[in-house]
């Protein structure tokens, strides 16, 4: 009995496992690693692959975990666009432009020295417009209000300035970037901010008085109110040298429209729709406004203002009561937009990503406000989406934040997360099924998330992610990265795959199946976590939708024809065995059962999975839905095997009961007869031939090292078997197969076998294959017979297809391009300098909002200057 | 924490700089890295399909038609004599197979119904004979047989190994039940000579079985499994023997006994004289006495005529099936609705 089941072990091959080990190592080692789409040139990085066997789960991500700063942008904050008096300044086209003029089938140049001669590009400021700079704004409509825009950008801030006071050496010291690119903006308009003392702001003002005029103004700042999260603005009051009081503010657009005097409803209603165009297009937009004081007005205050900053209980919330009363009235100049910068093509591929299937989830650490935005510029969300927002900035939380007990606060937020959870999940799943085709996207912040994460909520937040298309989570600790991770990994049972490049993504790294890194940075502890690193986020479309979907494609291939051919070779010892009566005898001699997988059949199956491919990798970045194949596991279903098994069992009868005929007659004009040996060294040789053909029938494109390794099997064993009947040995092996193929091969009835079976074998999988092409075509089958005809497919992906466009044209065609309709998002985002740790407020610990004493910090700056210095040498 | 992070993209940005004086790591290009290695990609169009039914169908048809007249000439007499031979008042029949007291001499008569070309094969056809059997197949050492000084070589050999205490040549089970009954065949009253040599297979007779090893101790033991061998005679030259060792795939099956050369008419008959000593009675087995002619193709195989046939056959009919589906179920080739997920937008 023992004896017997031994003659089936054939059926699980050691040689699978080495081959596909083989494959995915020279899958990584020589495709991945070697990829010169994702090779990043300026960072001199190549991908690389650091573990070799998650290739085909690279092929089956549905969801993938990014991180924010470091991975979808460069953390560079560049002042971008303005509106000023209602009229729009700047002619840079931000990417997701780009990716919408690109989608309309337009490809814009944006080579940099094209740009025109007053373009300006530092960091901080990537503003060109030739109607402002250089003191141009003298001539256009509105010249006041272009003064006081850049006035205010100019003094209403919190920036240390460093270094030798010139525009070009100067540096900024900002707790936000945002606001070093508003004042880098303020000196490339003319109006260089150089010097902070405790009280006063010193600008070198150009073109005020004429055209290259230059003089250097002290304003004497009287009072800094300051950004917080609850008051989304920030002013100053300075005191012109001539005595005049102004307020200058600058903040979230609903929060400074509150506070605008009555009147000039042109302007506001222009520049509300400037904001919505910024903010469609991801920029993070600020308002700016003004308000000129009187003396009596300024006095009554400040003494309210003084007693507030003195008190000692409650003092932010006096602050901000206080500051109520003078940020009113104010007059609206204008607004900005910063761009908070993408790495390059992140939309594009966002938008790939989106469209082969994989949901994106952005896990970042940074305030709701520039998530969403970033959410906005990758296009994760637009206008059409609808969002569940889930916040711990709302009324009842901040009461209860009041009333100061950590009991009751945790109870009140837990309540409000569970009632929005379910009431969201209802609306999610009435909109799913009302209008499908309608986005949904959940933002939740991490004070939120905390709770929600808990495990009697935690269904629903499942529940609800999963039916969104994308999923914000802001201000979010390491540990949560990896709790969200883990929440789809093991709720969703989905391939999920995290993204990053920092240290605070390793636990989200470690924690999803496929954990990449981004390479080229300083900081390595992200990709010695990873499994992959890649140099820039949009690789991901290599090496998801190229790599990944080969690799899986293949690998599934390889997987199951190596289930066929073992099974067709091993159900023929099965039928032989009913034959034997049971007694356990072998069909084929010992070698050639331990050949079979080691030489006979193990080289072309290794080529398939080096070399198939069922379109080209710039198709597949063009039908990115081809993907979703891997995402459903199309090629490594029960019926897939099923179809596999049930012809490896028609082609095992056939091999076994059309050879094993033979054996009852004479064969040959000699009338001598076949023994056992003959008819099976006969079956094997049917069933080498046709397992080799059947891989061939199987591959989507043949190179000749398919040829060569097919015929090479072949042949292998044809030689093998001319040697191994040719000699004896005195070892112990039986001389059963001595001289078996010669007395075959003097045979006509050995020919004519050798045609018939195999192509009786191959008959149904021909059938099916023909039928199943025509009456249910696999996308990649409708895609290959498009582009059958398609003569030069590898130079496609060198050269892209370039629009003859001018870049002024092209540009024009971009500003087209933008989204016209209205929108409820604006844009605003500004990292508050008064950013309290977020780790602090993960915790539950609220942390008091300090005042940000930008006198302290100017009249420390001597010794500040010293250590970093060195630390930036 | 946001500018620590400024700070880190920016000296990021130095690094950058610096990347030209380090050994670029930009990876060669080769056709084989990039995989792009020049590839013919078959897709199986209908004009594929239709035309590769078209060529199976043509090369098979001539070969099933030549395949099938050529089985259809050989001229085939099967007849089962193994209840026959038994006289009708024996009830035991084992008993009687195994006495060897009894003459066991048999008369068979033959009519021809087709005239015969010589040379006429002569063969015996046993059914449910397990020469495949695991135990049986290994019971033989090849060394024995091919080697005179290794007479004493019985491994693997059980049960038949020794015989009181000496080595058995040739040993084990398949040698010791070698087919033992005969046949002599009486045309119109001449005796028709059989040709009793080059049964064999020449690289039997010639690698397999040593003509200086003689059979020894052979057949001596209490019971008899089958034919004894003339103990003067080399193994090289016992080819009944070197017939019989070469063991059959399947339990039915025919081995060569020897060739008549005489032309035989139809209608003729043809009297056998067979001994009927080989048991087959213990496990049920049948035996027969098959007369054949043969032809470049072998003996009586319609099988294989017909399997070609009917492929070629049904892939005429499957060319002609696949017209009418294209015509009846068209697509376009590359037809953007078929993707699926033109298909599924299409469907609400």
């Amino acid at each position: 009995m023992f004896t017997l089941i031994t003659l089936y072990s054939t059926i699980i091959p050691i040689s699978l496992y080495v081959s596909i080990e083989m494959i995915k190592f020279i899958q990584c080692a020589q495709f991945i690693n070697n990829d010169l789409n994702m090779y990043h040139a300026e960072s001199n990085t190549p991908a690389l692959a650091r573990t070799s066997n998650l290739n085909e789960e690279l092929g089956q991500v549905e969801y993938i975990f990014s991180d924010k700063t470091g991975t979808l942008t460069r953390n560079l904050m560049e002042f971008f666009k303005c509106s000023i008096g209602g009229e729009i300044y700047g002619t840079g086209i931000t990417e997701i432009e780009k990716g919408g003029a690109e989608r309309a089938g337009v490809r814009i140049d944006d080579d940099e020295d094209k740009r025109s001669a007053t373009a300006v590009h530092e960091k901080g400021f990537n503003f060109d417009d030739t109607r402002i700079m250089r003191g141009a704004w003298r001539n256009e409509p509105n010249p006041e209000a272009c003064m006081e825009f850049f006035r205010c950008l100019a003094i209403c801030h919190t920036v240390l300035p460093e270094g030798e006071e010139t525009p070009e050496k100067i540096t900024y010291q900002a707790a936000s970037p945002d606001e070093a690119a508003l004042v880098a903006a303020a000196k490339n308009f003319g109006f260089f901010f150089y010097r902070r003392t405790p009280t006063t702001v010193m600008v070198r003002e150009s073109h005020v008085d004429r055209m290259g005029s230059m003089q250097d103004v002290a304003y004497e700042i009287l009072n800094v109110l300051e950004f917080n999260s609850t008051r989304k603005r920030q002013s100053v009051v300075c005191r012109f040298p001539n005595g005049k009081l102004v307020l200058y503010c600058k903040g979230a657009d609903n929060v400074i429209y509150e506070r605008l005097a009555d009147g000039n409803y042109d302007i506001k209603k222009t520049s509300r729709e400037h904001l919505e165009q910024f903010g469609s297009a991801g920029l993070r937009t600020l308002c700016l406004a003004y308000r000129d004081l009187s003396m009596d007005q300024y006095k009554s205050w400040n003494e309210k203002f003084v007693q507030a900053k003195s008190s000692l209980r409650d003092r932010d919330k006096k602050l901000d009561e206080v500051a109520e009363l003078i940020e009113k009235d104010l007059i609206l100049i204008g607004c900005t937009a910063i761009e908070d910068k993408l790495q390059e093509g992140v939309p594009a591929c966002i938008e790939t990503l989106s469209a082969a299937g994989i949901k994106i989830w952005v896990l970042t650490g940074d305030k709701m406000e520039t998530a969403i935005n970033i959410a906005y510029a990758c296009s994760l969300v637009n206008n059409d989406t609808k969002q569940f927002i889930i916040s711990s900035e709302t009324d009842t939380i901040r009461e209860a934040e009041d009333r100061g007990d950590p009991v009751e606060i945790a109870r009140v937020i837990k309540e409000s997360v569970k009632q929005s959870l379910r009431s969201y999940l209802e609306e999610a799943r009435r909109s799913l099924s009302n209008t499908p085709e309608r986005k949904l996207a959940f933002i939740i912040d991490g004070r939120c998330l905390m709770y929600a994460l808990d495990p009697a909520l935690r269904v629903n937040l499942l529940g609800l992610s999963l039916i969104c298309h994308s999923v914000v989570c802001c201000r979010v600790s390491p540990l949560q990265k990896a709790q969200v991770t883990s929440l789809v990994r093991k709720g969703a049972r989905k391939i999920t795959l995290s993204i990053g490049d920092g240290a605070n993504d390793v636990s989200m790294i470690q924690a999803a199946h496929v954990g990449i890194g981004i390479s080229g940075q300083e900081g390595m502890q992200a990709v010695m976590a990873s499994d992959f690193a890649i140099a820039q986020f949009r690789y991901l479309t290599d090496l998801l939708l190229v790599h990944g979907r080969w690799s899986y494609l293949r690998l599934c291939k390889v997987i199951t024809y190596f289930f066929y051919k073992n099974l067709t070779f091993t159900l023929t010892q099965f039928w032989f065995t009913f034959q034997t009566g049971f007694s356990g005898q072998r069909f084929y001699d010992d070698w050639f059962q331990s050949l079979y997988n080691v030489i006979f059949t193990a080289l072309p199956v290794i080529m398939v999975g080096l070399f198939d491919k069922d379109v080209s990798a710039s198709l597949s970045k063009k039908y990115p839905q081809l993907y979703q194949e891997g995402i459903r596991n199309t090629f490594f279903k029960w019926k897939v095997i099923a179809v596999w098994g049930f012809f490896a069992f028609y082609q095992s009868i056939v091999f076994y009961y059309f050879t094993a005929a033979a054996s009852q007659h004479g064969h040959g004009s000699s009338g001598k007869i076949l023994g056992q040996w003959d008819v099976s060294t006969m079956a094997f040789t049917c069933v080498v031939v046709t397992v080799n053909l059947r891989l061939l029938m199987s591959c989507n494109s043949i190179t000749r090292w398919h040829y060569f390794s097919v015929a090479g099997s072949i042949a292998a064993w044809f030689l093998f078997i001319f040697i191994y009947s040719a000699i004896m040995t005195s070892f112990d092996r039986q001389e059963n197969v001595y001289f078996v193929i010669y007395v075959l091969m003097s045979t006509f009835f050995f020919y004519l076998t050798l045609i018939l079976v195999p192509v009786i074998a191959l008959f149904g999988d021909f059938l099916y294959l023909s039928l199943q092409r025509w009456l249910f075509p696999y996308d990649y089958q409708v895609v290959q017979e498009m582009h059958k005809d398609d003569p030069h497919e590898y130079s496609m992906i060198r050269l892209p297809e370039r629009s003859h466009l001018s870049p002024e044209e092209a540009r024009s065609y971009a500003i087209s391009m933008l989204p016209r309709e209205n929108s409820k998002h604006t844009g605003f985002a500004f990292d508050s300098p008064g950013y309290e740790s977020f780790f602090a407020s993960q915790q539950g610990v609220c942390v008091p909002h300090k005042p940000w004493d930008v006198a302290r910090r100017a009249s420390m700056k001597q010794q500040r200057q010293q250590p970093q210095r060195t630390g930036r040498s | 924490m946001n500018s620590g992070d400024a700070a880190g993209s920016s000296s990021g940005g130095s690094g950058d700089a610096g990347a030209p004086r380090r050994a670029s790591r930009k990876p060669k290009y080769s056709k084989f890295t990039q995989q792009e290695l020049p590839a013919c990609k078959p897709i199986l169009t209908p004009k594929w399909v239709i035309s590769v039914f078209l060529l199976v169908g043509v090369i098979f048809v001539p070969i099933g038609v030549a395949s099938l007249l050529a089985s259809n000439k050989v001229v085939e007499i099967v007849d089962r004599y193994d209840d026959a031979c038994v006289p009708s008042n024996v009830t035991n029949k084992l008993a009687y197979i195994q006495n060897s007291t009894i003459s066991k001499t048999c008369r068979r008569t033959l009519k021809v119904p087709k005239d015969m070309k010589q040379p006429i094969f002569v063969y015996y056809q046993l059914n449910n004979f397990y020469q495949n059997h695991r135990r049986y197949v290994k019971s033989r050492n090849d060394q024995q047989l091919r080697d005179a000084s290794k007479a004493n070589e019985t491994t693997l050999c059980d049960p038949e190994k020794t015989r009181d205490g000496m080595a058995i040549v040739p040993c084990g089970l398949i040698a010791w039940s070698t087919f033992n009954d005969t046949y002599t065949f009486q045309h119109n009253t001449n005796n028709l000579s059989i040709d009793k040599t080059d049964i064999s297979w020449k690289s039997d007779r010639d690698h397999k079985f040593g003509s200086d090893v003689f059979p020894k101790n052979f057949q001596k033991g209490p019971l008899i499994g089958g034919k004894t061998l003339n103990e003067s005679i080399p193994l090289s030259e016992q080819e009944d023997l070197i017939v019989w060792m070469r063991t059959a795939a399947l339990p039915t099956f025919r081995k060569l006994y020897g060739r008549i050369y005489v032309d035989l008419k139809e209608n003729d008959t043809i009297t056998v004289t067979l001994d009927n000593n080989y048991n087959t009675y213990s496990f049920d087995g049948k035996k027969s006495l098959v007369l054949s002619t043969s032809t470049w193709l072998g003996g009586k195989n319609d099988f294989l005529g017909l399997a070609y046939l009917t492929v070629g056959g049904l892939c005429f009919f499957l060319a002609f099936a696949f017209t009418l589906l294209y015509l009846i179920k068209p697509r376009k080739l590359g037809d953007n609705n078929y993707l699926s997920w033109n298909r599924n937008s299409a469907g609400h």
